[in-house]
């Protein structure tokens, strides 16, 4: 087994066996970024190839101070947000005002009541811009200033869409849990 | 209701459960990512190289435009030379190729051709990206070979003879597996994990044994205590040194089921007993019959039973899974409806509704403009509300919790200002509660 030292390096010289073993190793960890920022699996699949083709010929830029890891994410996540930005003129837009929704009082969830897959699907059927926001602050950590930053908006434009975003998941999870419990009154 | 697992907030939820979340990508992808991989690479990289390229591509269009332009005066001779030029061009390629594909190949042929240990050790390790599972396998099998060396076998040169020919014979090595008499007794093949399994060497004459579990563990013991903490199957091998050297393999299977996991949560989070139907969400994971013991001596074998408690108390609420192996798991909730709460409150100021008395019903969802002087409450029995002026005069008094106080005193509407509210009653669970307090009546 190589290193991650090692493929590096030999990826920086475009060794092609380096790159693949480096697409084996962190191909499934990339694409659940990736899907987290997608509307669907193919757009998620999309962003992991363009993602890769900037690892492979960005990789040298890699200094080695910080986690490989962190960078392939960081890389991952940048190509998504080209991706949104590319994309942003051909998608359907939704109005803010069609999801102001009544905060619905539950603010705690149960860890292991929903599963990874749910979660996911409850990602991409987000509105592209909550999504981006909801998860650059929420699972990446960014600060709403260095969303901004990113996405090209207003801080409080991120803080709003964040909070909303919020709304609309809690919404669509506790439907997804009524789905279930109306599934068990059957059982 | 919380059981054993704390709850947590939304961002939590998602950043636990989807940051290092892991979805494979088709195996397709991997293959179009190379060729797109290969062609900016073509395009990106060897500016010499690209020169040749271009230059040939240059050449070739130059020449077929010219024969295209030519053929149409019917020029014999032109098309000629073009042609030579043109297959020039094309070997040049051809071979260019070559050289890009052999390099991989030549470097797979190097390893395999070696036939010491370490070399297979890299071939193996080459492996990895293509067949992963075989891959450990082989590295597991040469960890084997390779540890007992330098321990056991220590002058003669037949044994370093012997190993190389069973570790390249990989076949061989468990066809003789499968031939030779077990001399393994096995306490359990199969189980639910963690499981413990007693393993014992029942070979009579040897000079040290060494038994491998197949879950990367070892033991020089001659009957060892083993615990599975995972499932799966593991093969585990005996290997018996005779005293001259040479050893005998023994193996057995063992099948490790995965254990369910019970868990379950108590809705509504915080039930008043005993009027409320409590309903239980089976959140358990690998089980295929589960048992609930609600603590009051009845029990159900439903998946999410429904069960409404006749009186107030402690409960402590059990749910027993089983697994289609029948391994189990059980979760008890002890005192599960501690947490019920009962309370009584009581607004500060209410506005009477001036076109005439409401009667003072109200109910909680419709009554947003506070026209009813009313408390929210959960879990209340008994109840007397009585209402007093200033001056001391009581003037209302309401036993019934569902109707509260419209502001009106024998049809009149009362003049604006504090009043004095005072609460007695009892809760469901049977403790007492005395309040009283003030209400400012307002006007609209």
């Amino acid at each position: 087994m190589m290193s991650d030292q090692q493929i590096i390096e030999l990826c920086a010289r475009h060794d092609r066996k380096a790159q693949q073993l480096l697409y084996d190793k962190y191909s499934r960890l990339l694409l659940g970024v990736c899907l987290r920022y997608a509307t669907d699996r193919a757009e998620a699949e999309d962003i992991l190839q363009d993602s890769f083709l900037k690892i492979f010929f960005n990789i040298k830029d890699f200094t080695g101070s910080g986690s490989f890891i962190g960078w392939l994410r960081k890389v991952a996540v940048n190509t998504a947000i080209t991706h949104y930005h590319k994309n942003l003129k051909y998608r359907y837009h939704v109005e803010i005002e069609e999801y102001v929704s009544v905060e619905t009082g539950v603010t705690s969830f149960e860890e292991d009541f929903f599963t990874s897959d749910e979660l996911f699907k409850v990602l991409n059927e987000l509105p592209a811009g909550y999504r981006m926001v909801f998860n650059l602050y929420a699972v990446e950590g960014y600060k709403h200033k260095e969303i901004a930053e990113m996405l090209g908006i207003d801080t409080n434009t991120s803080k709003s869409q964040y909070s909303r975003a919020k709304a609309v998941i809690r919404d669509k999870i506790e439907k997804l849990g009524k789905l279930r419990s109306s599934y068990s009154d059957n059982s | 209701m919380k059981t054993k697992k704390q709850n947590i907030n939304l961002r939590k939820l998602f950043r636990k459960k989807l940051e290092n979340a892991e979805v494979t990508p088709d195996a397709e992808i991997r293959s179009i990512l190379m060729k797109r991989v290969a062609r900016k690479e073509f395009m990106y990289f060897n500016p010499a190289k690209l020169n040749i390229y271009y230059l040939g591509g240059i050449l070739i269009t130059g020449i077929i435009t010219a024969v295209l332009l030519l053929s149409g005066s019917g020029n014999s001779l032109n098309l000629n030379s073009s042609d030579t030029s043109g297959k020039l061009n094309k070997t040049d390629t051809i071979s260019h190729l070559q050289i890009l594909q052999e390099n991989p190949v030549k470097i797979d042929s190097q390893n395999s051709n070696k036939t010491n240990i370490k070399s297979l050790k890299i071939s193996g390790s080459s492996k990895l990206p293509l067949k992963p599972l075989s891959s450990v396998k082989e590295s597991v099998e040469l960890h084997i070979d390779t540890t007992p060396i330098p321990t056991i076998i220590r002058n003669s040169f037949s044994n370093s003879i012997l190993i190389p020919k069973v570790i390249t014979d990989d076949k061989k090595l468990q066809s003789r597996f499968k031939k030779e008499i077990s001399f393994i007794y096995v306490s359990e093949t199969s189980g639910c994990a963690p499981l413990k399994v007693k393993f014992h060497n029942v070979s009579t004459s040897y000079d040290s044994c060494r038994w491998t579990f197949g879950d990367g563990g070892y033991s020089d013991k001659t009957d060892p205590e083993w615990i599975f903490d995972v499932e799966g199957e593991y093969k585990v091998i005996l290997k018996v040194f005779t005293p001259g050297g040479k050893f005998l393999t023994s193996s057995v299977l063992v099948t490790v089921h995965p254990r369910p996991k019970a868990h379950f949560e108590i809705t509504p989070d915080k039930a008043n007993l005993p009027d409320d139907e409590i309903r239980f969400m089976n959140y358990s994971t690998n089980a295929v019959r589960s048992l609930w013991d609600f603590g009051d001596g009845t029990t159900s074998d439903l998946f999410e039973p429904r069960h409404v408690y006749t009186k107030f108390g402690k409960y402590n609420v059990r749910l027993v899974v089983f697994s289609e192996w029948g391994c189990s798991d059980s979760l008890t909730v002890l005192n599960a409806f501690s947490g019920s709460e009962y309370y009584i409150e009581f607004p500060n100021a209410f506005i009477p509704n001036i076109q005439g008395p409401t009667g003072g019903l109200y109910s909680l969802k419709s009554d947003e403009s506070a026209q009813v002087f009313h408390p929210s409450f959960s879990g209340v029995s008994d109840y007397q509300l009585k209402i007093f002026s200033k001056l001391g005069i009581q003037i209302f008094e309401s036993n019934d919790i569902n109707l509260g106080w419209d502001g009106y005193n024998n049809g009149q509407l009362s003049e604006p200002g504090v009043y004095i509210w005072k609460v007695r009653g009892k809760f469901r669970n049977g403790e007492p509660y005395i309040k009283m307090g003030d209400v400012t009546l307002l006007k609209n």
